[in-house]
């Protein structure tokens, strides 16, 4: 990314491809004989954010934030309990995802895709390479016989896998290799938009930045926009342009990549850039600690989510919900003291530099 | 990113691993039936006890040439005639030996105290057996080719042999345990058939569509599971008009069985629907646009057929012991259709088991039928996820 | 290999020799562990790293013989010192020995990746620790019960004698690691094996756990095996590293050399391949060609040498390097290291 003119704020002048508003999704717990909906659990609650085309957004957060939720939520894997999904398609025009049916999702889900986090269940064990990569071509009536399988086999090139491989099935590869069958599958369609949940988190160290790599290359190769949605911050780091961190179904901050690592003005962000260990014994951080877990989606704490736990916290913190407002240079923050603190970004963490 | 140059290239592929072996290379591209069956053959007890219930399914088929004797023969002479021996060498006046397979046949005694017939082997009477010999009647194999050939038994058919005995019409056991197997193995397999109908149907439905149809479906089968079974069976078939006739109640009694034996496929088949519909495959597919018969025909039933097949089998053994049981109690099936169960209730009485203790064989093929299906299904359901690590 | 001087005698812990762990499968025989040898000096923390399939866990796994069937302790000695001239020999002890049992839990404390596979959902948090802690102490249930909560609240787990009788699953995940933590610690063991403790927690949780860890060390004393494969881990909690591949160990330094001065070629691709926080503007990651081989096709000669960049065409394929010490600390199993005299 070294070449790239880092796009700190979004392109001027493109049009969003995706443009999310206050997306919700509540998810009910039910209880008793009959299953009744006792309480609801707000997995999603009020995300907004853009993407723009041939950019990476990240979405950053801890197990049950809602990350996984909201990213299933834009392919609409999931049904937004609310909130608009907007997408602008292939051919210009912006359509709602939220409220499409079956049907007519259907040619949107050509240009939108997904790849998973578990290269292991993510593909059926019972079908051929050629079948996994190639059922979407068939499925959208693109090509079948021996065209879809010059298409499969030429995908499998650019994904670094040899086209001799497509009678195999998935359990004679590695982790590694089922990610690029993954990433194959989902890039057959020429898609727009690609969500990427957890994509590398199930790989060897040393398999991870192979499949960065090719996920970079294969983004200018084929103009891709990605979401990201991952927990390593070294690895969002590293591949995404702008980044949201998530909360408890809470958007907490959102501001491009470097801005936010190295100038954070939510103190959650704060921490978690803190924790992350640094494979350098000389840069061994002073990690802020937090105290506590993360609260339980179903009984959040009051006011700002994070109060119990923030070091800064005043006593507003623990009524009053902050909203998510925009503090300049296209950084957003959800917290009252925003302007107040002056948080450590990595840079200020490492005792070099 | 515009100047990165594209390592996915083919030249900057990573090295080819290719296979090292043959075997390797089969490993690679076998699909499912294939490797499931790789795990099953390590099995060496499941694949003992499917050449047993191969061989069994065997007999049920070719149970006229099987059993030497038509179904219904019979021969008041021979009343609870005992076991004859089958002799290999037959000696003649002069002392020379030979091989010549025979029985000897009997001469009938009064017990003076009990006035009870007494059957004695009779040196004098050799009956000659032989193999693939005429027998009494003409029979049709498979219901199509007619022949009077018998795999074995005495050169004149006319003459008793008695290989496990004769019941209280002198009716040979032996036969009628061939005759038996037709009914009971096949009982198994309708019932199971029924069932599995009934199971992937509701249990289908239930995983499927959730919500208050699963509720409904769900508690109907804990309902179900609730009632005794022999009871249940024994009131339906008390209902049984009693002028049917034998095909009817043999299919009556089948669907009886099944009123039971679905509800546990039914659960199998709900609980694979629904952890298959987490799958991340299943969800993949659905994203690629997939319609949810496709996903249902293409994506989860292959995954769980092998599971099902698994059931299934496990559940033919229950059937057999069902109908052994309601047979017994003079409520499923009767004569003149054979099965285990109509054989054994002869055994019933006490009086009569002192007399003839040999009709008791009749359990024999009950213990080794239901114990070779259930190692059939034990290994099948090892085997069924090949993919399991 | 001799016990180099330098750090012989008392301040050894453990030294592990030539231990080979192998698991005699249907598809063949796997090599999980091939000759492993290093040493535990008392006190500090040493880092076990490698990617999977690397024996990192069954190595520890074998320390406590705690191998499963169909895998077996083929060779070598694992001879744990528990002061003074008192040396056991692990690896030649009876798997069902009253020995073993006390040095399990005892001397050496062990912790997983998933608390649950140690913690029972039948039993309270308290029960379970207190019948540990008096399988090894002779201790009346009372003082038992008290050190149990001490331990607890050691590992800072608030209003401890209220969680004493709680039940595993109605704890958080971070939760769950503390008391095992706690458990493992309660009977004040000379060492602690923890296996992936963090790999399952998020990464606020886990600067909790190190912590935590860090802090219980500097109060207790005990020598901490850490196995994982995050580097940043191990250059945050590590003083001593061993790095494995393939069952083997490839190379074993100080934490710094590890880090700044690594020699074999793949310590050195492993530290080019991760992504670092605050170094995204140098370029793209340099990853390992290919992927971990699977257990069964071993390669020839080094068993790296097919991802290696430096090989050395004809020799790197049939050779099995040996161990070369390139400083007192510093060993490394590489043919571009060869000890000149053998």
């Amino acid at each position: 990314m070294a070449d790239t003119a880092t796009p700190s704020a979004p392109a001027a002048g493109k049009e969003p491809l995706l443009r999310v508003e206050n997306l919700r999704k509540y998810f009910p717990i039910r209880q008793g004989f009959f299953g009744r909906s006792v309480t609801q659990v707000r997995a999603v609650d009020g995300v907004t954010f853009d993407v723009f085309p041939g950019e990476t957004m990240a979405v950053v957060g801890e197990s049950g934030c809602g990350k996984t939720t909201a990213g299933r939520c834009l392919v609409r894997a999931f049904e937004p309990t609310g909130g608009s999904i907007l997408y602008r398609n292939r051919d210009g025009d912006e359509v709602a995802l939220d409220a499409l049916d079956n049907k007519s999702l259907k040619p949107v889900r050509r240009e939108l895709r997904m790849i998973f986090q578990d290269p292991f269940s993510s593909l059926n064990p019972r079908m051929t390479v050629l079948d996994i990569i190639g059922d979407p071509l068939r499925v959208h009536n693109i090509t079948s016989g021996s065209e879809l399988e010059e298409r499969v086999a030429d995908m499998l090139l650019r994904v670094g896998l040899r086209p001799e491989y497509m009678r195999r099935y998935p359990h004679a590869f590695s982790g590694g290799q089922r990610q690029r069958i993954g990433i194959a599958k989902a890039l057959i369609l020429s898609p727009q938009l690609v969500v990427a949940d957890e994509a590398v988190s199930a790989l060897d160290v040393s398999v991870q930045a192979q499949i960065l790599n090719l996920l970079q290359d294969l983004q200018a190769e084929f103009d891709l926009t990605y979401v990201f949605i991952a927990h390593d911050l070294s690895v969002v780091e590293y591949i995404a342009d702008r980044v949201l961190v998530m909360y408890v179904g809470k958007m907490v901050e959102k501001a491009a990549t470097d801005e936010l690592y190295h100038n954070p003005k939510h103190p959650y962000t704060e921490a978690l850039l803190s924790a992350v260990p640094r494979p350098d014994p000389r840069e061994r951080s002073q990690r802020i600690v937090l105290e506590g877990d993360v609260p339980d989606p179903a009984h959040p704490p009051s006011g700002c989510y994070f109060h119990p736990r923030c070091r800064y916290a005043q006593d507003v913190c623990a009524t009053e919900t902050p909203a998510l407002r925009p503090i300049g240079d296209g950084h957003e923050v959800a917290c009252h003291l925003a302007e107040d603190l002056d948080l450590r970004g990595i840079t200020d963490l490492v005792p070099r530099d | 990113m515009t100047a990165t140059p594209h390592a996915a290239t083919p030249s900057a592929l990573p090295p080819v691993e290719t296979p090292e072996s043959q075997e390797d290379m089969r490993l690679l591209v076998a699909g499912q039936w294939q490797l499931m069956w790789w795990r099953f053959r390590k099995h060496k007890v499941a694949m003992v006890a499917t050449a047993v219930s191969l061989l069994i399914y065997f007999v049920a088929v070719f149970a006229e040439f099987l059993a030497p004797l038509p179904r219904d023969h019979y021969a008041a002479d021979y009343t609870f005639a005992p076991p004859q021996r089958i002799k290999l060498i037959l000696e003649d006046e002069f002392g020379n030996r030979e091989f010549h397979p025979h029985v000897l046949g009997y001469t009938v005694e009064i017990e003076a105290v009990a006035l009870r017939r007494v059957f004695k082997p009779d040196p004098e009477q050799v009956i000659e057996l032989g193999f693939f010999v005429d027998g009494l009647e003409e029979y049709r194999v498979l219901g199509i080719f007619p022949s009077r050939k018998h795999l074995f038994g005495p050169k004149d058919p006319t003459q008793p042999f008695y290989l496990f005995g004769a019941d209280k019409l002198g009716q040979d056991l032996y036969s009628r345990l061939i005759f038996g197997t037709r009914i009971s193995m096949t009982i198994g397999l309708v019932g199971v058939a029924l069932s599995l109908i009934f199971g992937i149907l509701l249990g289908g439905v239930s995983g499927l569509f959730g919500g208050t149809v699963d509720n409904i479906i769900q508690r109907t089968i804990e309902f179900f599971r609730a009632v005794p079974a022999i009871p249940l069976w024994m009131g339906l078939s008390a209902a049984l008009p009693e002028d049917w006739d034998a095909i009817k109640r043999y299919f009556a009694i089948t669907v009886i069985l099944s009123i039971l034996g679905w509800t546990g496929l039914a659960r199998v088949v709900r609980g694979r629907f629904l952890s298959l519909r987490e799958e991340d495959f299943v969800m993949s597919a659905r994203l690629d646009g997939v319609a949810e018969l496709g996903i249902i025909l293409r994506y989860m039933l292959p995954s769980f057929l092998s599971h099902i097949i698994a059931s299934v089998t496990l559940s033919i053994p229950g059937m057999i012991l069902a109908e052994t049981s309601l047979s017994f109690l003079g409520l499923g099936l009767r004569p003149p259709v054979v099965s285990w169960g109509v054989l054994l209730k002869d055994a019933q009485r006490v009086q009569v088991l002192a007399t003839a203790p040999w009709l008791l064989i009749a359990a024999v093929p009950v213990i080794v039928s239901v114990l070779a299906l259930n190692y059939v299904g034990d290994g099948l359901r090892d085997a069924a996820d090949p993919y399991s690590r | 290999m001799s016990n180099s001087n330098h750090n012989a005698g008392a301040d050894i812990l453990l030294d592990i020799r030539g231990l080979k762990t192998y698991f005699h499968l249907d598809e063949g025989t796997v090599r999980a562990v091939d000759g492993v040898d290093f040493t535990v000096p008392r006190g500090t923390t040493i880092g076990i790293v490698g990617e999977s399939g690397c024996g990192k866990s069954v190595t520890a796994f074998s320390i406590l013989q705690l191998v499963e069937k169909p895998g077996r302790i083929e060779e070598g000695s694992i001879v744990l010192n528990t002061g003074g001239q008192n040396r056991v020999d692990i690896a030649a002890l009876d798997h069902d020995s009253e020995e073993l049992r006390q040095i399990r839990g005892k001397d050496i404390g062990m912790i997983f990746q998933e608390p649950m596979t140690s913690l029972s959902m039948m039993y309270t948090v308290g029960f379970q620790m207190t019948e540990a802690i008096r399988l090894h102490m002779d201790v009346e249930k009372d003082e038992a019960r008290d050190r149990a909560i001490e331990m607890l609240q050691a590992v800072g787990i608030p209003r401890p004698e209220q969680r004493f009788d709680a039940y595993p699953f109605e704890l958080s995940g971070g939760m769950r690691q503390r008391v095992m933590i706690a458990m493992a610690l309660s009977c004040d063991p000379m060492l602690l094996i923890a296996d992936e403790p963090t790999t399952a927690l998020d990464v606020t949780t886990q600067a909790q756990i190190l912590e935590l860890m860090q802090q219980l060390q500097e109060e207790f004393g005990m020598a901490i095996m850490l196995i994982t494969h995050d580097l940043g881990v191990v250059a945050e909690m590590c003083s001593e590293v061993v790095v494995m591949y393939l069952g083997e160990v490839v190379e074993q330094a100080d934490v710094d050399t590890i880090f700044h001065n690594p020699q074999h070629p793949y310590t050195q691709a492993l530290l080019q391949s991760i992504p670092r926080l605050g170094h995204s503007h140098e370029g793209r990651l340099n990853p390992i060609v290919g992927s971990v081989p699977d257990p069964y096709h071993r390669p020839s000669g080094c068993p790296f040498h097919p991802r290696c960049t430096q090989i050395i065409t004809g020799r790197c394929e049939t050779v099995h390097p040996e161990i070369s010490r390139l400083d007192p600390r510093h060993t490394v199993r590489c043919l571009l290291h060869e000890d000149p005299h053998g």
